[in-house]
């Protein structure tokens, strides 16, 4: 497949969650099962034994158990950003199910894409953009060119001609201090 | 090469099944994932397509209409997801628009019942709705006075007006699920009815849990809207140089004097003029432009930012679990722009009066 066809997209949070309050995202779960025929047999397990602890830790998600005769086991997620997405949970068991209800309890409803970045910010620079005219003097908008102070070349600091001039100044130095000792 | 040959052979048919294959059946989420359909099924395919496209596609449908729909639980769920504990019967009046309220009059009447007799015992949510609007109005305006000291009072009512306007609190509201509970006349709901939903269900909240907890729901749902955007592009601006001059010359500092500091591309279509305004031989602001006088003019908005605390490196608004321990100054009134220019105009003629008397 080629690379524009894969969808990619930024970090998104819907509604500026968790600057605020933290809202869970997850609005409606519907449990589909059927009630006779094996293939639901791990669904129904859950359905008896975990999912009043998911209720009663979620009150904000409302479930819905919805029994379709000799059809697969899938669950309907329903999210705040209006999205709604369906799991297939044929052949999966128990643990498993748990841990994809909480996948779908924790997401944001946002449809999972390739990243462009990992990181998202509002303000990418709060010094602002740079520009050509950012460490430009202003005097130079007045001035006639060629001229003799610009065309100078800019030093700043030590140059490595400085440095090494300065090492043989101190080699040299002591050279002298020495040779006095020595002469005392 | 012919094994090649055939695998190509098989991609293209699987894609243009693909594309003959019935946008209802697309609709319904299949089951079994199938890899390719039968030969004998492609005439039944072509049909169901073409029936579909002359159909067109489904009108959409409200979430209460589907079977797994319980307007109880959703209610409850409602405040439990926002962490707020709402009174009940306030909360389910909040979402009763005044047009459905209309619609059940109209039924009830070509069924012929009296409504006297069997009074409709439905409340409208416009009640609600004003106390939302006036409480959320007063909110939004305290917090942005305190938080924005030096912002001009106009500005303060612009940005306000931002936060309230139909297409933020719709978006809010639809955003918190409020689009599925809403008892309505018109579907899809309308930005309108979304707006006045969300400040009912502010004006619930305050029956329900008083002034300081709805507040609180102001702040954690309406203010976060203001993140990254630009507050000074709220308040359209038309003079932003007479603002200034009557600002420089009440705090006694000497007139904005503009300056060209830089240009780039004069004669050109992509020409660049940076233009800085200086007060006293000392910058005040700087700003780009097309033009000259579009650049002048940018650089004056730019110093009344400035003056207003409003730049980009501004910190960030006071939210979260932070704002709960602000203490704000309810009385607060900010400079208005309106009363500066006012008074300079005053001050300058009483001069020129003086002036021509003496």
């Amino acid at each position: 497949m080629s690379n524009n066809a894969i969808p990619r997209d930024f970090v998104k949070n819907v509604l500026q969650n968790g600057v605020g309050r933290y809202v869970c995202q997850l609005k409606r779960i519907t449990f589909r099962f059927c009630k006779s025929h094996g293939g639901s047999r791990h669904m129904r397990d859950f359905i008896e034994n975990n999912l009043l602890e998911f209720t009663q830790k979620n009150p904000g998600v409302v479930c819905y158990l919805q029994p379709r005769r000799h059809r697969p086991p899938s669950v309907v997620a329903e999210f705040l950003n209006g999205r709604r997405e369906v799991m297939l949970l044929s052949g999966k068991e128990v643990p498993e199910i748990c841990k994809w209800v909480e996948h779908m309890r924790t997401r944001s409803g946002v449809q999972i894409v390739n990243m462009i970045q990992n990181n998202h910010t509002e303000t990418p620079s709060t010094q602002g953009i740079w520009h050509p005219f950012m460490f430009r003097d202003s005097e130079m908008a007045a001035t006639e060119f060629p001229s003799k102070k610009f065309s100078q070349i800019q030093v700043t600091g030590k140059t490595a001609t400085d440095l090494v001039l300065e090492e043989q100044l101190k080699v040299s130095s002591s050279e002298s201090s020495d040779s006095h000792i020595e002469g005392k | 090469m012919a094994a090649s040959l055939v695998r190509t052979c098989v991609l293209t048919t699987r894609r243009t099944l693909q594309f003959l294959r019935p946008i209802s059946f697309a609709l319904q989420e299949s089951h079994d994932s199938k890899r390719s359909y039968h030969r004998r099924q492609k005439g039944f395919l072509r049909e169901m397509y073409k029936k579909r496209i002359d159909i067109g596609p489904d009108k959409p449908r409200r979430r209460s209409e589907w079977i797994n729909w319980n307007y109880d639980c959703e209610i409850f769920s409602f405040g439990q997801r926002l962490g707020e504990n709402f009174d009940e019967g306030s909360l389910r009046q909040a979402f009763v628009h005044r047009s459905y309220v209309e619609q059940e009059k109209e039924k009830r009447a070509e069924l012929g019942i009296d409504l006297e007799s069997v009074p409709l015992e439905l409340d409208d949510n416009s009640d609600l709705a004003n106390s939302g609007d006036k409480l959320m109005k007063d909110y939004l305006k305290v917090y942005l006075r305190n938080i924005y000291p030096y912002m001009f009072e106009e500005c303060i009512s612009s940005v306000c007006d931002h936060l309230m306007m139909d297409e933020t609190l719709s978006h809010i509201a639809s955003h918190l699920g409020c689009e599925d509970l809403i008892l309505c006349q018109d579907f899809p709901v309308q930005p309108s009815v979304l707006s006045v939903t969300f400040k009912a269900v502010v004006g619930a909240l305050e029956q329900a849990q008083g002034k300081e907890r709805a507040e609180a729901f102001v702040r954690d749902f309406v203010l976060p809207q203001l993140i990254g955007k630009d507050l000074n592009e709220m308040w359209p601006l038309h003079n932003p140089m007479g603002l200034l001059v009557a600002l420089l010359s009440l705090t006694g500092r000497g007139q904005p004097e503009p300056r060209l500091l830089w240009k780039s591309g004069s004669n050109t279509m992509m020409s660049l003029y940076w233009v800085g305004i200086y007060s006293n031989k000392q910058l005040i602001s700087k700003a780009p432009g097309e033009t000259v006088l579009i650049a002048e003019e940018m650089a004056a908005r730019e110093a009344v930012k400035k003056v207003m605390r409003t730049e980009d490196n501004r910190p960030p608004l006071v939210l979260g679990t932070v704002a709960e321990r602000l203490e704000l100054d309810r009385d607060r009134v900010n400079a208005s722009a309106e009363d500066i220019v006012r008074r300079h105009y005053e001050q300058s003629s009483g001069q020129s009066d003086s002036i021509t008397s003496s």
